[in-house]
Formats: structure tokens, C-alpha cells, sequence
């Protein structure tokens, strides 16, 4: 029987609440969980905290442009297969030649297809039952890739190419499913409606101190305060890149080895505030709004 | 019993259909609805599929289950107080509760949302949390202790956990029958939140004790959703904003071209070869690759077209993070001359001739309000208009004064003759996407 209990996060990853009611009924339901949001916001987080709490096996499949549903589910090493066919000649062509060594071809036999089959995540995650599959960044695959998924995934059965060898899993088993999308394009809407849906909104200024507490446990608590004061108000500017939480915590980790009082004077004085902004004209924005009129103390205004 | 459901969500151009009600049955089946909240948050995940939908679904959802409209540009808040629903509850809820009758509106609507998106695991939590709060909350039993003694905390909470058990088909038939009773308008003082039982306050018991179940759970939901701009409708006819950005990209992206092109396919042809017997000849499959072209041209002198200006430049910006090569951006000044120019500030340009040397297949997107003084239009302006909108087919121009305004304005009447004109807004970028795709580059 699959996992289903609710899961609320673990000490390192802070669930929210709406996420959690979200990927607890995509698993109870067997459907995959579809979570969009900023940068920065936990969408892959999740699964992988997930899987390591509560010690399920995760496979992970980073979606790029080339993408497709081959390397996903699994695909036959047609190279190799040839390589191994042309050594059989070989070998057959030596032995009559009345030599004795032989070329290896590892312990592949041509004869069984099977042995040439590679298996993607898809089908790797679906012969292990109750495990977790992270499909990542859907958002940057072709645009066919998400349909040809949408069949794999609904039928909760491959079948191997070449070798035919069938890969199912019970809808009990079902692993749990999260793909994530940053919206950088437009997913098919047959394929959205056959995911449960969530979209992440970017954590106010409370959730998050709370995720720099999980992080940064022994941080000062004065520190974090102004520390998110210059992050919000950075996100406010309208930047062409709002900083997101994986650089308030680099940024933050880097002020966790300065004495609290030193600490508050440099983020006030935007010190090291590269770990924040990323393009060169987001930095002269910066300094163009805040650096020039020295006028930017939050804790003052 | 909610067949109608699918019907009224598209009407807010929602996805919903057959397939909505049986994974919300499916939800059911497994437990998953307890109360007025889980169904909120279930049928989110099932229909909303953008951060664009959440607009409308709040909409679609008060209106369905709450029989509270939101109309255009109203706030949640404003469509609450005013709602009949509101005011039958309010009713009641200071009846049950023994409340001070001063209480702000603002505390009325947020515990109206608590109790509205109040879901199971808000409940559970409670539940589980129930030692520390007995523990915790010396204060309240203080500031209540008359009634304490007949309704202690204990009691409420496991009424809230039987509550948690109310089978769904109960709930939903209830709401039903509710539904049915304040259509034909003799409701009779009998209304849903509340006696219905879907209040997991049941008769007024968390109430009193002065229990807030929302701390953490509905209380948080009712501030987000209040608060939060996302949760406001979006309005498919109002004009292209911050807020409605995303709207209008999921229309937009509707200009991008498939084509395919010659591949060499190695399994095939390593299968093929060895069929011969070791005699190798390529075999070639088609590869599908996404075309997009588009120019657009922005229009940014005056004041008049300044606050467009970003929302434009931002929804086209969204577009370029995946096709950066094939966008390309300028701008004029009221209408174009000899030339339209490169950045900003106008300060580097090219001339009309160049911008007619790309390749006919672009589209082109004029966004501007055409407002000018007649003169502006010269004969000039007009014979450079024609010879882009006749090079490049695909064009349109998208113009941000509202519908109403464009018979009363000379120049919008007659930019309108040379290129078919939209109004800049998501359901307009849509029309226009529309229009663009049934021409043909050819010819």
C-alpha cells in the first residue's frame, strides 16, 4: 500500500500548508502533483525532502530542450547492440582463423534485447513500488514532450522497446509523482488536467524567517530581521531578477561568521550584496536607487 | 447533485468538465473532502492550471458554493459584505456566539473566511495540538469563564473531530438543498454555514470559548486570500497590467510556428543496416522545431501611452526568456515616419527600408494608442504603415484606449483601416493571435 500519510515537511524544508493539502491528494489519488512558481520558491525541494524523510527511493529527471520521452521512460542502446553484433561476427571470424582470444562484449548477449534496454527514471521509479519521481523543469522541454508523457504517465505501464518487457505498477504502488515548471512556456492543457495542480507564491517576509531558521538555525535574530528588510525591499525595485530564498540564505550563511552588531552594519551598508543580485544592470539599478542617496535604512524609515 | 458545476466554472473560463466531477468523486471516495475548505482547495487543484486561473476560480467558487458574486474590479472583501450570504451568517454567528456586537467588519469577513476555508488538517491539527492548547491558553478560559462550565474546550474540540468525520455526501447534499431553497427565496431562515453543518463550529461552540480554529490554519487562508493580489480576479477584458500579465502571455503564445526539419535517425538506420547485413545507409526522420517571429513595435512618446509601456515590454520579456533570437523590440513616437528606432530613449533607429529587409514571415505587433493630432498622420506616416502591414501579413495593432473612445478619436479610426486593431487586453491579444494565424504569409 502506497504512502499516503500526510507529510508537513521535515526540519530542513518547511512545507506549506496548501502545498502539503496539495501533494497529500495528488498521491491519495495517484495523479502527479504539477508545481509552479518563482525561482526560489521550494518546487524541487519537495520531493527530495520528502523522499529522504521518510527514506523513499527518488529518481530524478532534470527535463532539458532535447528532452524526450526515450531517455524518460527507457530506450534501446541501438550502438551498442551493433557494437556487440559485429563482435559476435568478429569472434565467429577469429575462431575460424583458429585464433583464441576473444573480444569481450561486457556480459551482454545480442541474443537478449533485454540486456540493451536502458532504463530511464520513468521506468526505473515505476518496478520500485511506493518510490518518488521528480520530473524537473518540464517547462523547458519541446512541446511534444509533455503529451507523450501524459500517455506514459496515465497508463501506469511501459512497455521496453525492442526487448517488449512490460514495467507496471498498481495504483497502490503508484510512485509519488511532483513535476516541476518554472512557466517559461505554456504546458498543454490536456496535459495540466491530468495533474493536480499548485502554484507556489513566493513566501512572505514571517514564512520566510521561518526558512532561515531551518537553515540557519543559530542566526541572530536581529540579523535575519534586517536581513529580510533589505531582501524585501530589493524585491520590491522590480528587478529584472528578484533575488529569490537560495540567495538570502547564501547571503545570510556568509553574515553567520560575522559577530551580530558587524553583521547588521554590512547588510545595512549592502555588503556583499552580489550573492543577491545577479546582472550587472540590476546592480546599477541598486545603486542608482539605494547606494547613491545613502537614504536606505530600513530599520529606520 | 452538482452536475451543474462544470457549466458555471467554464462560464469563467475555467477548464471543468466530466473529468472535474470524477476526480473530485475520486477525492471523495478516498476521504480527502471533510469540509468547505478541502473542497475549496481540492477543486483548485483540479481546475486551476495557472496562476492566471486563481482569479477566476475564487470567482467561479464564491459565486458556485457561496452565492457570492465578485463582480468586475470589486475586492473579495466588498463582494462578501455585500453579499445576502454574508448577512444571514453574520446573523447568526453573532446569535451563536454572544459576541459584542462591536466587532469591525473586517473581523466579521476573516471570520467568515476561517470558517468557509476552515479544511480537515486545520481540524486535525487542533486535534492533535489539543494538550498543548489546554495547556497553553489559560488566558481564554479566563476571559470566558462563564461559560466554561457548560461548554468546556475539550468538549468543542471533539466536536470538531466528529466533524471532521461528517460524510461528504451529507455535506454536499445539504448544500444542495440550500442551494435549491435560496434560489426559490423562502429560505425560512434555515442557511447553510451554520445549522447546515457545514460550520465545524457546529451550534456555537468554538465561539464561545473564544477559540480561534484559524490561528494557524484558516485564519492564515482568509488573510492570503484577502490580502493577496493573486486571489482577485482576473478580468480578461481589462487592460494589460501587472496583474494580468500572464493572462495575456497564454494568449500571446499562441504565434508560435511549428516546422520540421531533416534529421539522421542512427537507430533506424543501424536497424535497417544490419537487416541488410552490414550495408549502412542513412535514413532520415523529421524533427519538429518551434518557430517564432515577431517584431513589435511600441509606441512610447507621451504620457498617454506611459503606463502601458512596462506591461508591455514585461509580457514580451516573458516571451524572450525562451525564444531569444527571433524577437525583436522598437519603438515610435505617435506613428512612424522613416524610421522606428532601437532602444528607449530614441537615440539609435533604422530606417523604414531596413525594417522592411526582414524576412515576411515575421509578425508584426503594433502597440500604440494612435492617438495623435490628424496632421501627425502624413501621407508619409501612412504609405510606411501600408508598406509594413503589406510585407509583413501577420499584423495587428493593439491599442490600449478603451473600446468606447475609438469612433470618437480621427486617427484610431483611420490607423484602423490599414491594420486590423485590437484592444490591448488579454481577450484582445487572443483575438488578434486569432486573426494573425488565419492569414498567410505567402503572396
Amino acid at each position: 500500500m502506497a504512502e499516503t500519510k500526510h507529510w508537513k515537511g521535515s526540519e530542513k524544508y518547511l512545507c506549506d500548508p496548501d502545498l502539503a493539502q496539495a501533494f497529500h491528494m495528488a498521491r491519495s489519488l495517484g495523479m502527479p502533483l504539477l508545481i509552479e512558481g518563482e525561482p526560489g520558491t521550494g518546487k524541487t525541494e519537495l520531493p527530495i525532502h520528502y523522499a529522504k524523510d521518510r527514506g523513499l527511493d527518488l529518481e530524478v529527471y532534470p527535463v532539458g530542450s532535447k528532452s524526450n520521452v526515450e531517455q524518460f521512460v527507457a530506450r534501446f542502446d541501438h550502438v551498442k547492440y551493433l557494437r556487440d553484433s559485429q563482435i559476435e561476427i568478429l569472434n565467429a571470424q577469429r575462431e575460424e582463423k583458429g585464433l583464441e582470444s576473444k573480444l569481450s562484449t561486457g556480459d551482454r548477449n545480442p541474443e537478449s534485447l533485454a540486456d540493451y534496454v536502458v532504463k530511464g527514471p520513468a521506468a526505473i521509479s515505476y518496478s520500485k513500488p511506493n518510490s518518488v519521481l521528480l520530473i524537473d523543469e518540464i517547462d523547458k522541454a519541446p512541446r511534444e514532450f509533455p503529451n507523450d508523457l501524459l500517455y506514459a504517465l496515465s497508463h501506469r505501464k511501459f512497455i521496453m522497446p525492442e526487448s517488449g518487457e512490460i514495467v507496471e505498477v498498481s495504483e497502490e504502488d503508484m510512485p509519488a509523482i511532483v513535476i516541476t515548471s518554472n512557466r517559461e512556456q505554456e504546458l498543454p492543457t490536456a496535459f495540466k488536467g491530468r495533474c493536480i495542480y499548485h502554484y507556489i507564491h513566493f513566501p512572505e517576509k514571517d514564512v520566510m524567517g521561518k526558512i532561515i531558521e531551518k537553515h540557519h538555525p543559530g542566526l541572530d535574530e536581529k540579523v535575519v530581521k534586517v536581513g529580510l528588510d533589505v531582501f524585501y525591499h530589493l524585491r520590491r525595485l522590480g528587478l529584472e531578477r528578484a533575488p529569490t530564498t537560495r540567495e538570502i540564505l547564501n547571503w545570510l550563511k556568509y553574515m553567520s561568521d560575522i559577530a551580530p552588531k558587524d553583521a547588521i552594519e554590512k547588510i545595512e551598508g549592502l555588503e556583499g550584496i552580489g550573492a543577491l543580485i545577479k546582472t550587472q544592470a540590476d546592480m546599477e539599478r541598486v545603486n542608482r536607487m539605494i547606494g547613491a542617496g545613502d537614504n536606505f535604512r530600513p530599520s529606520h524609515n | 447533485m452538482l452536475s451543474s458545476l462544470p457549466e458555471s466554472f467554464r462560464k469563467h473560463g475555467l477548464q471543468a468538465d466530466i473529468r472535474t466531477l470524477l476526480i473530485l468523486r475520486k477525492a471523495m471516495q478516498k476521504g480527502l473532502i471533510k469540509t468547505l475548505g478541502d473542497l475549496h482547495n481540492a477543486l483548485r487543484g483540479i481546475i486551476v492550471k495557472g496562476p492566471e486561473d486563481i482569479g477566476p476560480f475564487t470567482k467561479a467558487y464564491y459565486e458556485y458554493f457561496l452565492h457570492i458574486p465578485i463582480t468586475p474590479g470589486q475586492t473579495l472583501e466588498d463582494a462578501i459584505l455585500r453579499s445576502e450570504t454574508f448577512k444571514q451568517w453574520k446573523t447568526q454567528y453573532i446569535d451563536e456566539a454572544d459576541k459584542d456586537t462591536d466587532l469591525t467588519e473586517e473581523d466579521l469577513v476573516s471570520a467568515f473566511l476561517d470558517q468557509v476555508h476552515l479544511t480537515s488538517y486545520d481540524i486535525k491539527e487542533v486535534v492533535s495540538g489539543k494538550e498543548i492548547w489546554d495547556k497553553d491558553n489559560p488566558d481564554q478560559v479566563d476571559e470566558d469563564s462563564k461559560e466554561t462550565d457548560d461548554q468546556p474546550a475539550e468538549r468543542m474540540l471533539d466536536k470538531m473531530a466528529d466533524y471532521s468525520d461528517l460524510s461528504l455526501e451529507e455535506l454536499l447534499e445539504r448544500m444542495e438543498k440550500v442551494r435549491n431553497q435560496q434560489r426559490t427565496k423562502h429560505s425560512g431562515g434555515s442557511h447553510w454555514i451554520g445549522t447546515g453543518g457545514i460550520s465545524p463550529y457546529g451550534h456555537g461552540g468554538a465561539a464561545k470559548n473564544g477559540i480561534r480554529v484559524g490561528g494557524q490554519g484558516g485564519g492564515r487562508m482568509a488573510r492570503k486570500v484577502i490580502g493577496d493580489k493573486n486571489y482577485f480576479p482576473v478580468d480578461k477584458d481589462a487592460l494589460l497590467n501587472d496583474n494580468n500579465v500572464d493572462a495575456a502571455l497564454a494568449s500571446i503564445k499562441g504565434v508560435i510556428e511549428e516546422s520540421a526539419i531533416e534529421k539522421l535517425d542512427i537507430p533506424t538506420t543501424i536497424k535497417s543496416g544490419l537487416k541488410r547485413g552490414g550495408l549502412f545507409l542513412p535514413e532520415l526522420s523529421s524533427e519538429k522545431y518551434e518557430e517564432l517571429k515577431i517584431i513589435v513595435l511600441i509606441d512610447n512618446g507621451g504620457y498617454s501611452m506611459a503606463p502601458y509601456v512596462k506591461s508591455v515590454q514585461q509580457l514580451f520579456r516573458k516571451m524572450k526568456t525562451r525564444f531569444a533570437h527571433d524577437l525583436e523590440v522598437f519603438y515610435f513616437h505617435n506613428t512612424i515616419y522613416d524610421r522606428v528606432w532601437i532602444d528607449e530613449r530614441r537615440s539609435k533607429y533604422i530606417s523604414i527600408e531596413k525594417l522592411l529587409m526582414y524576412n515576411k514571415s515575421y509578425r508584426i505587433f503594433f502597440i500604440g494608442d494612435s492617438a495623435m493630432a490628424p496632421y501627425e498622420l502624413s501621407a508619409l506616416s501612412i504609405q510606411n504603415i501600408q508598406a509594413i502591414v503589406k510585407k509583413f501579413k501577420k499584423s495587428v495593432w493593439l491599442n490600449p484606449e478603451p473600446l468606447k473612445y475609438w469612433s470618437g478619436t480621427y486617427t484610431i479610426q483611420a490607423m484602423k483601416q490599414i491594420v486590423p486593431m485590437f484592444p490591448l487586453t488579454p481577450r484582445g491579444i487572443e483575438r488578434a493571435v486569432r486573426e494573425m494565424n488565419t492569414k498567410s504569409t505567402e503572396g
